[in-house]
């Protein structure tokens, strides 16, 4: 019956509009699967997936799974207690803290390599000090950890925020009621809660590390085996040898579907939960 | 209402059919844009106008960039754009199409790749020659007072990306002094090296900084903004290489014709000039 109040649409212009949305769809499409196509095609024509076995890709593999492992660690069980808080209590400042949390999602990870190495550098602020006790952080495995913590912690402390946020209170405090600490309420009842909301951040996070590039080349620099992870690989290789750069790259392209499924997997089951 | 949800279908693939040749015609567009372009700097050397690209070795950021002054100067309305990477990357944004226009590189070996892939206009022109020191941080902290020092352990040694050639050129000046100072000198301050730049002014940027204790650099990178912060240390002249930089039109140059004036002024007498006082050293 509602229908009639809206005057019945000229039946043309209608498939129009919807075959002009189409239309842009098909073309967003386009414009991102050329480029992964053509990555692709280099890779079958030119035979370069023998390049995947050189020791620089092996060596640049090896060092990115190790450093975003270690940097994943640091991020969850730092970010995790710190996403609860940035979730739950109000303080003075935490405004400023919430925006601080963002910075580094949006400053450019090149301008951001230039902060951390005059943090962190042999006459950084914090450096310099290192330095005197013989501890020296640029050009090493260290310093990649740290540009790869940097770059990525907003993006596991900003969703795991979210999920805290989403468990509710008289849940946690039923729990608390019945007998169980801080922690374990914590522990037992809003980690699980907010679980997939967590995997789901934390999946992001590793992604975000696995693709750093600016602030690594910039205050880790780039070396075989010690700070050259995949995306600075790519880049050492596009200056000798293209074709290990396209096989390197297509293995992150392979890296990037994975993540991209678990995340649609992962936040799908939170909104099972939610629902 | 089936032959509706079918019309829909069909239009979908229309769609998706337009799309892709929209897509398809922007590719051969921009080909034909090229076209176009080159109608108008044909137009626009009437004028004295357009536009000239030079890829050229990083180690002449400063010579060149000087140079692109004076040439706009001369040629008014025209727009002098330089790119400086490595010669290794730009050779090879050059082979994969880059709109370059002239190309200088620090290396014979990469401008002989651009002959034999026929980039190149004409045969490339020797035009400048340079010479490889060792820089360190002015307070020093390695304590490097001469060339055999770096191969000192401990000494964190930076060096350019392998095939960049200020970074080859220093492997080839390490196997010289193999027969000077021991069998193991090369592989003693190869084995120092803790990081590998994009190109040789990444390099130097790295003791400008202070991070690094020493690389291998240009003299001509010993420039003067960094003079108050950087030391230069000697490699002994019958150890040293002597680097030869080759200029070159390049084949698919918008304006052939700026491009060789290009290359004229920078092997002229003033733009002998201006390289020598970047400390670049003549070519004869």
């Amino acid at each position: 019956m509602k229908r009639r109040r809206f005057p019945r649409p000229i039946w043309g212009s209608d498939t129009l509009a919807s075959g002009l949305a189409v239309g842009a769809l098909a073309l967003v499409a386009g414009f991102i699967s050329l480029p992964i196509l053509s990555l692709v095609l280099w890779t079958i024509s030119e035979d370069s997936w023998r390049a995947m076995g050189s020791p620089e890709a092996r060596d640049a593999l090896l060092l990115s799974v190790r450093t975003t492992a270690i940097s994943m660690l640091i991020v969850i069980s730092i970010g995790t207690p710190a996403a609860y808080v940035l979730a739950r209590a109000e303080f003075p400042g935490k405004r400023l803290v919430d925006a601080l949390v963002d910075i580094p999602a949006v400053l450019p990870p090149s301008a951001a390599g230039i902060a951390l190495l005059l943090t962190f550098g042999r006459f950084g602020l914090l450096g310099k000090y290192f330095d005197a006790f013989g501890v020296t952080i640029s050009f090493t495995t260290a310093a990649v950890v740290i540009a790869e913590v940097f770059v990525a912690a907003h993006f596991y402390v900003r969703q795991a925020a979210v999920g805290f946020a989403g468990v509710r209170r008289d849940v946690e405090e039923a729990a608390m009621v019945d007998g169980a600490g801080r922690l374990s309420t914590f522990t037992r009842v809003t980690v699980p809660l907010a679980f997939p909301a967590l995997v789901a951040g934390a999946v992001m996070a590793w992604a975000r590390a696995l693709g750093e590039f600016g602030a690594t080349i910039i205050f880790a620099g780039s070396f075989q085996g010690v700070t050259q992870t995949i995306p600075l690989a790519i880049f050492a290789e596009f200056q000798t040898n293209i074709d290990s750069a396209v096989a390197l790259s297509v293995l992150a392209l392979g890296f990037a579907f994975v993540v991209i499924l678990a995340v649609k997997y992962l936040t799908r089951r939170a909104t099972e939960y939610e629902g | 209402m089936p032959f509706h949800r079918a019309f829909r279908c069909a239009l979908a693939v229309v769609a998706c059919i337009v799309a892709v040749a929209g897509l398809a015609g922007c590719g051969r567009g921009s080909g034909g844009g090229g076209a176009d372009s080159d109608g108008s700097s044909e137009e626009g050397r009437g004028q004295q106008g357009g536009t000239l690209t030079v890829f050229a070795a990083s180690s002449l950021t400063d010579a060149f960039g000087e140079l692109g002054r004076t040439f706009e100067k001369r040629n008014p309305g025209v727009e002098v754009r330089q790119s400086f990477e490595s010669s290794s990357t730009l050779l090879t944004q050059i082979q994969q199409g880059a709109p370059a226009d002239v190309f200088a590189s620090a290396a014979e070996e990469e401008m002989d790749t651009a002959v034999e892939d026929g980039l190149v206009q004409g045969s490339p022109e020797v035009f400048v020659r340079n010479r490889e020191v060792i820089m360190v941080p002015k307070d020093n902290p390695a304590g490097i007072r001469e060339f055999r020092d770096v191969a000192r352990s401990g000494v964190k040694l930076v060096l350019a990306e392998e095939g960049v050639p200020a970074a080859d050129y220093a492997v080839e000046i390490l196997g010289k002094s193999n027969e000077e100072y021991g069998s193991g000198f090369k592989q003693n301050v190869l084995s120092n090296v803790v990081s590998r730049e994009a190109d040789v002014r990444s390099s130097v940027n790295r003791v400008v900084v202070g991070d690094a204790d020493a690389t291998f650099g240009y003299a001509s990178d010993y420039t003067p903004d960094i003079r108050d912060r950087v030391e230069v240390i000697r490699i002994p002249p019958d150890l040293n290489i002597i680097a030869t930089y080759p200029i070159a039109a390049l084949k698919d140059a918008g304006d052939p014709g700026l491009a060789q004036e290009w290359v004229e002024l920078v092997t002229s007498e003033e733009g002998q000039r201006v390289l020598e006082k970047w400390n670049f050293e003549p070519a004869a």
